[in-house]
């Protein structure tokens, strides 16, 4: 089935971390140029440029750190006048931490999460938003987790459920403008641990007993994002086996 | 019913009016002393002691700006020194953003991230101590109807419950329970700077009950929360909204 993604203009924040390389490649295999925006990291996040435009697409690379709204304003400002439009945003944006009790996570730590997790998003939907109403087109996708539904980490949970928030809250103002908005919430997917979070194990709540693989995460988003899913939004997509059902 | 709250000491927040006010006085009238702040109103959090203490329970005042963490730690310092523990916190201190995504400016963001997320979380960071030390606690977080109807403005009441979630994961073992009140329409005196534009957040008219929501509908809820009988209820959002929005 054609996602009808040839030739739109995708943003992927934190285009390094998380699922943030297997999105592009995916994205890129549709035919969409890329905008790619990482807070650091830049020559991992130069190589999967090279690697998209292998695709026969066009792909640029911006160091962006989300908390800081001049460079979000810049990031999607550079995005507009390279390719003249800005069709999905993907906000990868993850700020991984420790897990600890709550007793434990000095404010400063605290805060520093929102900061960049859920004001950064803010900030990046409000320079997004105008350019996809001007287009009346539009598709964002949020990523959050399992956390926020089972409560399982005191910090991601939080944040998490801002995400579904924020996710919800586009999808109710901007409908209208033919915007979509939904989450993703990835659970037990193979290169988690390598980004430094606590690892998840498949556990034997897991209605499919093994680890998921960034492959079906990409798979989800390109699907989101396409034209067939212009009816879908303000919706939460758990793919995490089965493990947890809303 | 006895609701086991007589000689428990209530930690509510933004007591001055509203919700505040009114939670202080029921926990008041079932024999639960008080500890109550406010970030400005002192006047108005002097009334709110004065209808309280008619219960004949002891209630100590403080300003408190609930977004600093030396002011927090403070608060909480003097609740332990009058009472000796906090078992019961309601985070009751809560600020919307209004208007859609766009409308928001950052001022206001940081106001409601700061109210909404960064006051419940230093207060329970504060507070569960004693909780836990007693094997025995209660926090009522206040979230609201938009933010499960969808609305940028209520992101961050959002959050807060994840984090009740969190809370209520974490402390279970202690008898420290964490639930969620979400109100609806409710008839309240707005705070300055908090009042709803002509023509927004009243329709109730086509709700299951179809008018706006009492204060007192809202603090029975809390009051049930908080009881000895609902011990095994947590990390759970109770609505009171008319029927509005099924979760």
């Amino acid at each position: 089935m054609d996602s009808k993604l040839t030739g739109k203009t995708v943003l992927i924040t934190e285009a390094t971390r998380n699922f943030g390389k297997d999105l592009a490649l995916a994205f890129a295999a549709e035919g969409s140029n890329l905008m790619l925006a990482s807070r650091d990291n830049p020559e991992h996040m130069e190589q999967t440029a090279r690697e998209a435009e292998a695709l026969g697409v066009q792909a640029s690379t911006v160091q962006c750190d989300l908390s800081n709204e001049s460079q979000v304003e810049d990031l999607v400002g550079q995005c507009v006048s390279r390719f003249a439009s800005l069709d999905v945003a993907i906000n990868n944006v993850l700020f991984p931490m420790p897990l600890q009790s709550l007793e434990e996570i000095p404010f400063e730590v605290w805060k520093r999460k929102f900061d960049v997790e859920t004001t950064g998003s803010f900030q990046l939907f409000k320079q997004v938003i105008p350019q996809m109403i001007q287009q009346q087109w539009g598709r964002v996708i949020n990523f959050t987790g399992v956390d926020a539904f089972n409560g399982a980490d005191v910090m991601s949970s939080a944040t998490e459920m801002g995400l579904v928030g924020l996710t919800r809250g586009i999808a109710r103002e901007y409908g209208k403008h033919n915007i979509t908005a939904n989450c993703i919430g990835p659970g037990g997917i193979e290169n988690q641990e390598s980004e430094g979070l606590h690892p998840v194990e498949p556990s034997q709540r897991n209605s499919i007993p093994r680890r998921g693989t960034p492959e079906e995460i990409a798979f989800l988003a390109v699907t989101l994002c396409s034209e067939g899913a212009s009816y879908i939004t303000g919706q939460c997509l758990l793919a995490d086996g089965g493990k947890h059902f809303l | 019913m006895d609701t086991g709250l007589a000689g428990k000491v209530v930690l509510i927040t933004g007591a001055t009016r509203n919700h505040g006010r009114s939670s202080a006085i029921a926990f008041a009238e079932e024999g639960a002393d008080l500890l109550i702040c406010t970030r400005s109103s002192m006047d108005l959090l002097e009334e709110t002691a004065e209808l309280a203490a008619k219960s004949g329970v002891k209630v100590v005042t403080q300003q408190c700006d609930v977004t600093e963490e030396d002011q927090v730690e403070a608060l909480v310092k003097r609740g332990m020194d009058e009472f000796g523990h906090i078992d019961v916190l309601v985070n009751n201190a809560g600020w919307r953003a209004r208007g859609q995504l766009l409308d928001i400016s950052n001022e206001t963001w940081d106001t409601t991230l700061r109210t909404n997320v960064h006051a419940p979380f230093l207060l329970c960071k504060a507070t569960i101590p004693s909780m836990k030390n007693r094997n025995w606690g209660r926090i009522i977080n206040y979230s609201g109807i938009a933010a499960f109807h969808g609305s940028s403005g209520s992101t961050l009441k959002m959050a807060n419950l994840g984090f009740t979630r969190a809370v209520a994961a974490a402390y279970g073992k202690y008898n420290i329970t964490a639930n969620l009140i979400a109100p609806g329409s409710i008839a309240v005196e707005r705070t300055p700077g908090q009042e709803i534009p002509a023509g927004h957040g009243t329709a109730t008219d086509n709700i299951p009950i179809p008018r706006q929501g009492f204060v007192e509908e809202c603090t029975a809820t809390a009051i049930f929360l908080a009881s000895e009988q609902a011990s095994y209820i947590t990390g759970q959002t109770y609505s009171v909204n008319g029927g509005a929005h099924f979760l």
